[in-house]
């Protein structure tokens, strides 16, 4: 499974971060470090789901 | 409603804890920056500058600290003393790098799937509670018997203490918010003294359940808090802290958040309905619920840097109260704020805050809110409003002395 984040979607709510800091990063302003195409490993998929759902703006998705 | 400028806006009085949102509405019109002579700080009230200031380093976190080294200064070593030393070492008053490192250390414990495997023990806890409701009849108080005890309960079901320990939990929690929150008239003048006393037994309390831990790890939350993290882990004091922060911040708000969610739903049947004929909506319309009548009303920040919002300058020493639940009644970012829509989407909005501090159990509170709604529209049919609630007056919290209901 791979994810993605939109940076201008993107509005640093952190609700991502709190599912699962390491497979959701932020950077020091709080915006998500997910970046354009993120590997999510093996085992995390359920954890990645929950993540994306997470985020009121939809800024967040899953490649495939 | 106007503001005029001069004007310095009291949110603790009898009508604006009533009828809040006339007031924020006022100041998002006409001074989105208002300071308030009542608070001796900076109302912020658009959701733009509040989302803004989440992010504005000129805004600290490490806003306990100061208070404490001012009464050490003065002499004050008193009970107030050791419960804001307790207080300095919470994640949730430091900025980075202290609150990086114990937020790392914490999240291990607050991850999405360890949350999502508590639904069973949740849903048994508000269904226990719920039990004794359904047997009553006549008008009943659904914050005593449901709302309030359940938080409770949660927690320290989650951190593995016994059953018969669950009532000392509530004392001590109400103990912290008295501190924490602050409250007016007689409560005020031994406040600290209450709060300290109620403090010492708790801290002996969780060290005591952090050795029993120690020895018998289980999958409880407190032992996935003594978890190491890369080669760090946290203190024996610091997960005493952390008990003690977990109780506080997860029990009135998410009581208040269950409570002002009800009454939401019965000042609102169509939406009620709405939600009784498609359960499967209560993600979504928990959400709104916590947009339209959150549990907190204002988050404080400290000032460390001049800044300048809106034109405002705002300088370092100065107090900034960021009010959530006006940001998430700004028709710059919500169509209709005033009108609830449990089916809202997207619905961002910032009752849990926003960034590196956003609520680190937003996820618990959402499902016991979740279970907890879902529960109170399925058992309890005819659920009516038995009388008009009444609000503290306090300006962080939103939240009703007593939601009293008949069901049928």
């Amino acid at each position: 499974m791979r994810i993605s984040v939109d940076p201008e979607v993107c509005e640093a709510h952190g609700q991502c971060s709190i599912v699962d800091m390491d497979l959701f990063p932020l950077d020091d302003d709080g915006y998500s470090a997910v970046g354009p195409d993120r590997e999510v490993p093996e085992g995390e998929e359920d954890a990645a789901k929950l993540g994306v759902d997470a985020c009121p703006v939809r800024a967040l998705r899953i490649l495939s | 409603m106007t503001v005029p400028r001069t004007d310095s806006v009291d949110l603790t009085t009898p009508a604006a804890s009533a009828d809040p949102f006339a007031v924020f509405r006022a100041l998002r019109e006409s001074d989105p920056v208002h300071w308030s002579k009542a608070h001796r700080a900076w109302l912020i009230t658009r959701y733009d500058d509040v989302s803004a200031a989440f992010q504005n380093k000129a805004f600290s976190n490490d806003r306990v600290r100061p208070v404490l080294e001012r009464k050490r200064q003065a002499g004050a070593e008193s009970a107030a003393t050791g419960v804001l030393g307790l207080m300095t070492g919470w994640m949730v008053v430091n900025d980075p790098p202290v609150h990086t490192r114990l937020r790392k250390l914490a999240a291990g414990a607050f991850k999405g799937q360890r949350i999502a495997a508590m639904d069973a023990m949740i849903t048994g806890i508000v269904d226990a509670h719920l039990d004794a409701f359904v047997r009553g009849s006549g008008p009943q108080d659904l914050i005593s018997e449901v709302a309030y005890p359940l938080p409770a309960t949660v927690i320290a079901t989650m951190l593995g203490a016994p059953p018969e320990d669950r009532d000392r939990f509530r004392e001590w929690s109400d103990e912290l918010a008295l501190v924490a929150f602050g409250t007016g008239g007689a409560a005020r003048a031994d406040r600290h003294e209450r709060a300290l006393r109620g403090l010492r037994e708790m801290e002996s309390y969780f060290h005591t359940l952090i050795e029993k831990r120690r020895t018998e790890p289980g999958e409880d939350m407190l032992s996935a808090l003594m978890a190491e993290e890369g080669d760090d882990r946290l203190t024996d004091d610091e997960l005493v802290g952390m008990c003690a922060l977990l109780l506080f911040a997860g029990h009135e708000t998410t009581t208040n958040s269950i409570a002002n969610a009800v009454l939401a739903l019965l000042r609102h049947p169509d939406q009620l309905d709405r939600l009784r004929r498609d359960p499967a909506l209560i993600g979504p319309a928990v959400e709104e619920l916590l947009r339209f009548d959150g549990p907190i009303k204002v988050l404080n920040r400290w000032v460390v840097a001049e800044t300048e919002v809106r034109g405002r300058t705002i300088r370092p020493g100065e107090r900034v109260h960021l009010v959530l639940a006006s940001a998430n009644r700004d028709p710059e970012k919500f169509a209709g704020p005033d009108t609830l829509d449990l089916g809202r989407s997207p619905n961002p909005h910032v009752a849990f805050g926003k960034g590196i501090h956003a609520c680190i159990g937003a996820q618990l509170a959402r499902m016991e809110t979740r279970i907890a709604v879902a529960r109170i529209v399925e058992r309890l049919p005819g659920l009516a409003l038995a009388e008009e609630p009444a609000w503290k007056d306090v300006l962080a919290s939103r939240s009703m002395e007593k939601l009293v209901v008949t069901h049928t």
